[in-house]
């Protein structure tokens, strides 16, 4: 307990790595259930290895054409950040218009771009000599080593990331949910579209560079897939599942404080095992409902549905 | 009656590949009409022709109103909406509202209260609170007319809305359609391969086969056919 009550003291060591796993928490299920929605799924893990290539790719560019950079430099995040967001960015746009043109199955265009963009991270860092020992830190995403600067970045920038979703919830939805009629209500569809990879690359870049691709792909998938076993409505989904985000990456940053764990993949455990256990208790759930059924069924004749062919009008 | 939609000598297609060539026909406000024809003949192409859904390749589409203020009612085939989205049937009804929404601006009661009508109007109000994925066929359908008429159109666009739905639910949705037409004035027009449904309900049907496109009133196409 006195583990726990530690974590709220004001002077708590490790206070901004406590606040920005539950920011990441918080967000990326936001943008998750895009994901989950639109089936996309598996680029949840293609894109936060992009970003990682990206990085790499941006700190040997840096040093092919402006020299040697020292670890620490004000502008080593500027550079990251960078980096991360235009591969992540270029790649979302890629496979979406690939999406609509290709033929090839959508698994395919993203396996692809995992293993592309898990080669390139090893071959960008072997083709920099200076960049291994600088960057294992911001491609693996350290959170216990973020700074006040840090926070303060990711904490505006996800903050303008939710309210973005919030406030345009209701275009978002239209165009992942029925395409056609957006158009047919002469909404810029493709507007939209680019409007949300825009925010899903601003989340996955700075959730990589804070917590790792780990953590992100965790943190983008699991939580929603939970809400989704839990509630009904859209606005509800998304912020369940963004408040079982920030819970279980409160709950995992504890259980690595407590039990001397790694943080990424404690915290991922949580929520997967949060997951684990909503999904049985619904698989029982049904199960009862099933059986109660059944046996009502062989008792009486099933009631009929006056819904289905009430008269209209 | 006056000109809903003229196409002037259009072609539609994909891909800059025209799967119809050279159309012309009006239609008329106030008109009841099925877009008829043997499958891959075309007539999904001609339906989301006439949406604004694929870009004409030559000739002109006319609408005879502002589409920007009053959009068309579009009813999809239910199939070709994602189970996994977690909305009620409330909520789908809802989005027809959107049409007229700018982005930023709340929904508002006034729009709440007339998705909750619109789901009255097609029988299923008390239904308002279910998932729409839990839903019967016929009750899905009958919730995607209700959003398209959350839209307030003039006229509504239907791809087979009795696709996949047993007869008594197949009847009950086409009871519906008749209805709008006739007590509120909507033009309908919808794609269907049911000649026995089209031969006794609607006035005037369209016949696209290998590429072209015939006009006329249901008995008469219907003996061409």
């Amino acid at each position: 307990m006195s583990h726990l009550l530690e974590l709220f003291q004001p002077d708590f060591l490790l206070r901004d790595a406590l606040v920005a796993s539950v920011l990441v928490g918080f967000i990326c299920p936001l943008v998750g259930v895009y994901f989950v929605l639109r089936r996309m799924i598996f680029l949840g893990v293609a894109l936060p290895q992009l970003s990682a290539a990206g990085i790499a790719f941006a700190f040997l560019a840096y040093r092919m054409i402006v020299g040697v950079h020292q670890h620490e430099e004000p502008n080593e995040r500027l550079l990251a950040m960078a980096g991360s967001f235009g591969f992540t960015l270029a790649g979302l746009l890629v496979l979406a218009a690939l999406e609509r043109r290709g033929r090839e199955t959508v698994e395919a265009r993203i396996g692809t771009t995992y293993a592309l963009a898990a080669a390139a991270t090893i071959l960008f860092l072997a083709a920099d000599p200076y960049g291994e020992a600088q960057m294992v830190n911001l491609l693996k995403g350290d959170i216990v080593a973020t700074s006040g600067a840090n926070l303060s970045l990711l904490a505006w920038t996800l903050g303008a990331v939710a309210l973005a979703l919030l406030a345009f919830r209701k275009e978002l939805l239209l165009v992942s949910f029925d395409r056609d009629l957006a158009v047919v209500f002469g909404k810029r569809a493709g507007l939209w579209d680019t409007l949300l990879y825009l925010l899903i690359g601003i989340t996955i870049s700075l959730g990589v560079m804070t917590a790792g691709p780990l953590v992100t792909f965790g943190f983008l998938v699991v939580p929603p897939l939970t809400a989704r076993l839990l509630v009904r409505r859209m606005l509800a989904f998304s912020l369940t599942a963004a408040a079982l985000g920030a819970t279980t990456a409160f709950a995992g940053f504890y259980a690595a404080y407590r039990l001397d764990l790694p943080l990424g993949p404690a915290e991922v455990a949580v929520a997967a095992v949060l997951l684990v256990v909503v999904g049985a208790g619904r698989g029982l759930v049904s199960l009862r409902r099933a059986g109660r059924r059944s046996s009502s069924v062989s008792g009486a004749h099933a009631p009929r549905d006056d819904n289905e062919h009430r008269h209209v009008g | 009656m006056s000109a809903l939609l003229t196409l002037d000598d259009v072609s539609l297609g994909y891909d800059g590949r025209p799967v119809l060539e050279h159309i012309s026909f009006t239609v008329e406000r106030g008109e009841f009409l099925a877009l008829l024809g043997p499958n891959g003949s075309g007539k999904t192409t001609l339906f989301r022709g006439m949406l604004g859904l694929i870009p004409v390749l030559a000739g002109r589409i006319a609408w005879g109103w502002d589409r920007l203020a009053s959009p068309p009612g579009y009813v999809p085939q239910k199939e070709s909406l994602d189970p996994i989205f977690p909305l009620t049937a409330h909520e789908v009804v809802l989005m027809g509202t959107y049409a007229r929404l700018a982005p930023l601006r709340p929904i508002g009661r006034r729009r709440r209260r007339l998705a909750s009508t619109c789901l009255a109007q097609v029988g299923l109000g008390d239904l308002a609170d279910q998932p729409f994925w839990a839903l019967s066929g016929g009750q899905k359908q009958r919730v995607l007319i209700a959003r398209a008429l959350a839209a307030e159109p003039e006229v509504l666009l239907l791809d087979e809305p009795t696709a996949g739905i047993d007869a008594r639910a197949e009847a009950t949705i086409m009871e519906l359609i008749t209805h709008l037409h006739r007590a509120r004035g909507l033009t309908v027009i919808l794609v269907s391969h049911h000649l026995r449904l089209v031969r006794s309900l609607v006035g005037t049907v369209i016949w696209v086969e290998d590429g072209r496109v015939a006009k006329g009133a249901t008995a008469e196409m219907l003996q061409l056919a």
